[in-house]
């Protein structure tokens, strides 16, 4: 099935992209990961979702983890505090989720996101 | 102090889980605005808070569903662990500046890819918590 190994090949290649960003920018990858497995794969968007957390469910940015800590980039005491709030945020997040506009949430927190990435890259670059 | 870390965690949490994106793209943000953190320190906090599989309960409704593709998700996970750690054999070493500045485009590029992601079609179900342990 040299079809089906040269996509796997694919997948696999796609992720390592998406494993550089997260390493890069100390994110999951699943922001990425998604619209790749959706555009490039021919996923569903559920699939490519499901896939998605699946993929995160070991610790994928243990590597990249253990290289910040090594160079003392890690604030253990906000991150042990922060933890729990996110878990119990999300569970909260998901409940408030059934009852809002999804889609005009996504919107304004992207356009939120647009400007908070333009203010910090102008920030570093251009002062 | 150590009530405002565990409110923010809320709140950054309570946005994951209504717009199912990852909690890096929130995190890493809010630590360096309103922690006043260092980028790199940032960023490796927030790693940290992402290594536990906070995705568990949300994978649970696709699996049963059928909408995970297992040996991709295996494949997935091998290369974002190379990748990842490539990552970050790049950022440790480069500037905080730079490294903020190639933040704030990679948070550019995220917010097309939000803005485009189209609903999913069963409304409810599955709204909860997609990709909340994503990105």
């Amino acid at each position: 099935m040299p079809d089906g190994a040269l996509r796997s090949v694919g997948i696999f290649f796609a992720a390592c992209v998406c494993g550089i960003a997260s390493g890069l920018f100390g994110i999951g990858g699943g922001t990425l990961l998604i619209p790749f497995l959706a555009l490039f794969f021919a996923f569903g968007q559920h699939r490519a979702q499901g896939t998605s957390l699946i993929a995160l469910i070991p610790p994928t940015g243990l590597l990249a983890f253990l290289a910040y800590a090594k160079a003392g980039y890690v604030s253990w005491k906000v991150g042990l505090l922060l933890i729990p709030g996110v878990f119990v945020g999300g569970i909260l997040g998901g409940w408030l989720a059934k009852r809002l506009p999804p889609r005009r949430m996504r919107q304004v927190f992207a356009g939120m996101m647009f400007a908070l990435g333009v203010w910090q890259a102008a920030a570093a670059w251009w002062r | 102090m150590t009530l405002i870390v565990l409110f923010l965690g809320l709140a950054v949490g309570v946005l994951v889980g209504l717009l199912g994106i990852g909690g890096g793209v929130v995190l890493v943000p809010a630590l360096v605005y309103l922690l006043h953190m260092d980028q790199h320190m940032a960023q490796g906090t927030s790693l940290l808070i992402l290594l536990p599989p906070v995705g568990l309960g949300a994978l649970r409704e696709y699996w049963k569903q059928g909408q995970v593709d297992l040996r991709a998700g295996i494949l997935c996970a091998l290369g974002m662990l190379v990748g990842g750690y490539l990552g970050g054999l790049i950022a440790v070493p480069l500037a905080s500046r730079h490294l903020k500045g190639l933040f704030g485009c990679f948070l550019i590029l995220a917010a097309f890819l939000l803005w485009r992601k189209p609903q999913p079609q069963s409304t409810t179900a599955t709204s909860a918590g997609q990709e909340s342990a994503g990105a």
